[in-house]
């Protein structure tokens, strides 16, 4: 396209009956011949040096069009059609040109039909690139503001791929499904059963789920023996089953399975495996809570640690938010990118914090208890790696837009779980980090809400810094 | 999109290598070593504790062992279960005794009625 425009393809004024026409001038590097949207008074021609041919938009952004050498002229368009200059023209070193009037300038062209055809041809010329010009950049818009099925595709088969063949090579594997295919083979009896023995005093009621869910709220007078510890503190429970007058003839209750995890049918089978006898689970796994007697303490945050930097970074799409209430800081292109960079370090932080413990995390996910056991593993194998190739995504500029709603549906299901957190008074953290976490609390829900929002700014207007199917797009780009 | 790819595939070894850096956490070397539980546990025999070197280690309690993988964060001791659980050590006199939160809360300190104290063994002891 600018090839059709290099000053060798200019040479035709050469013959074209211009010299002893207008005044020469010296013009040094950098010197403004003609500005955009002025009236048009001269036409140059080339003598030696270089100019630069570039138009600019109001607010700044500047588009080189082209650049001429000796030889080629500028200028003729304006005064052709009388209408305002509509481009820039800049010496790019010292240049010598000779300057005609507009009216030398008519002069000539009703004298001179050879120049008169050779104005035509180049005009032609520049309206069939231009035409070309502004197909191109259509389509680099459209293509721009695409997304397809194989965004999704890549980044989350990117995602699947890394998480399996991590998991293989990983000393803290998990099975992709956990349990699968076991059976249990412990009885079930039924809620009636169950408080038939209770108020006998003939079982011995266990809690299979984690101390904190015990604490809270658990049946009167069970013993905990939560399911994740339990080769540490079997032998703990053995000695008070041993102590327990008329353990022998006493039947096992084991409870506490949930939705995500049956922590009652597993801790069964491991008691079974030790050799006790008489180990029953509950068939309605989820209903002790109103058929037995119940005691705990008064809901209370649970232990939580703080996330660090990461933590305090997840506050600026926060602050960002009260930017955004202003139109057109809101539709900034820059502020795209700065969101870009903060969701993208809050994800790969959080991310590699996870990764190589994934039964840390599936275990954060049961303790939300939304999860169905077979999809527990699988979510907690990948998401950690959708978060990282996503974040990875949004700082290089690949697919940003479908790396953008990837994570605000991530940050959608993120605040259903903590809300029904908090409204279910789990006493658990937010597991938002492998190790520690924060608190559950409407505080972590305002962030989330932040980064969904950052994420909804970044679809609609990132398109700067960013490498999409035309090729890198910078601030400045030339066409 | 070969530039593409291979700019991702630069950046995904630069995370694995961050990955396998992370992964090592504090120096282990103050803390490693075998202790032994100042009580008996569960009216038993007491627990011994193996916290080796290389981040592994072992939980050994009446004749039976519970393998697990150990590192030290900001002066703590982070044990890791296969089950996912994670226990957490606080160290005192200067890494001669250990509390354990059995809780597995993560409780920065040692809950009471949850906590259980080693102290080490002396080398050759």
């Amino acid at each position: 396209m600018a090839e059709e425009q290099k000053p060798s393809e200019s040479k035709g004024v050469d013959g074209l009956k211009l010299c002893h026409l207008g005044q020469e001038v010296v013009v040094p590097a950098g010197e403004r011949l003609v500005t955009q949207g002025e009236s048009p008074e001269f036409f140059y021609v080339i003598q030696s040096g270089r100019v630069k041919v570039f138009r600019e938009t109001a607010d700044g952004i500047r588009t080189d069009l082209t650049e001429l050498a000796g030889g080629a002229y500028f200028g003729e368009v304006a005064l052709v059609t009388g209408q305002p200059r509509t481009a820039s023209v800049e010496a790019m070193e010292e240049s010598r040109l000779i300057k005609v009037s507009k009216e030398e300038f008519d002069h000539l062209l009703d004298h001179n039909p050879q120049l008169a055809r050779h104005i035509i041809h180049q005009l032609s010329q520049w309206l069939i690139s231009g035409d070309r010009r502004l197909e191109s950049e259509v389509v680099h818009q459209v293509k721009l503001r695409q997304i397809s099925w194989f965004d999704y595709v890549l980044m989350i088969g990117l995602s699947i791929i890394l998480a399996l063949v991590v998991n293989i090579y990983n000393d803290n594997r998990i099975p992709l499904v956990h349990d699968w295919g076991v059976k249990y083979d412990i009885p079930e009896i039924s809620l009636m059963q169950a408080q038939e023995l209770y108020k006998k005093n003939q079982a011995i009621v266990v809690d299979a789920r984690k101390s904190a869910f015990y604490k809270q709220e658990h049946i009167k007078g069970a013993s905990n023996l939560p399911l994740i510890l339990f080769d540490l503190m079997y032998p703990l429970f053995q000695f008070t089953v041993e102590q327990t007058p008329g353990a022998k003839d006493k039947t096992i209750i084991v409870y506490g399975g949930t939705f995500s995890r049956r922590f009652d049918l597993e801790l069964g089978r491991l008691l079974k495996q030790k050799g006790m006898q008489h180990v029953v689970a509950l068939k309605d796994y989820s209903g002790w809570a109103h058929a037995l007697p119940i005691e705990g303490q008064e809901p209370k945050e649970a232990a939580s640690l703080p996330l660090g930097l990461p933590g305090y970074v997840e506050w600026l799409p926060v602050g960002i938010f009260l930017l955004i209430l202003i139109p057109p800081i809101r539709r900034s292109p820059y502020l795209a990118i700065v969101g870009r960079i903060i969701l993208g370090f809050i994800f790969i932080s959080f991310a590699l914090s996870k990764i190589m413990r994934p039964a840390v995390f599936a275990l954060n996910v049961v303790d939300y208890g939304m999860m169905p056991s077979w999809g527990v593993n699988l979510w907690a194998l990948v998401l950690p790696w959708a978060e990282l190739v996503v974040g990875l995504f949004l700082i290089l500029g690949i697919r940003t837009r479908a790396a953008a709603t990837l994570i605000a549906g991530m940050n959608i299901i993120f605040i259903v779980g903590l809300v029904d957190a908090i409204f279910h008074h789990l006493p658990i953290n937010c597991g938002c980090v492998g190790e520690v976490g924060e608190p559950v609390n409407w505080w972590k829900v305002t962030k989330n809400a932040g980064m969904l929002v950052m994420c909804i700014q970044i679809f609609l207007y990132d398109r700067f810094l960013v490498l999409d199917r035309g090729g890198f797009i910078l601030r400045d780009r030339k066409i | 999109m070969k530039k593409e790819f291979w700019k991702l595939a630069a950046i995904l070894g630069l995370v694995m290598v961050c990955l396998a850096l992370g992964g090592c956490g504090e120096s282990r070397a103050p803390f490693a070593g075998k202790y032994r539980s100042v009580e008996p546990f569960a009216g038993k025999s007491f627990v011994d504790l193996d916290l080796k070197g290389d981040g592994k280690g072992t939980w050994t309690h009446a004749g039976k062992s519970t393998e697990f993988t150990w590192m030290v964060n900001e002066g703590r001791i982070w044990i890791y279960t296969k089950s996912g659980a994670i226990l957490i050590v606080t160290p005192g006199n200067g890494g001669n005794l250990l509390s354990a939160d059995m809780s597995a809360d993560w409780h920065p300190g040692c809950p009471p009625g949850s906590c259980v104290n080693f102290r080490r063994v002396p080398e050759g002891g």
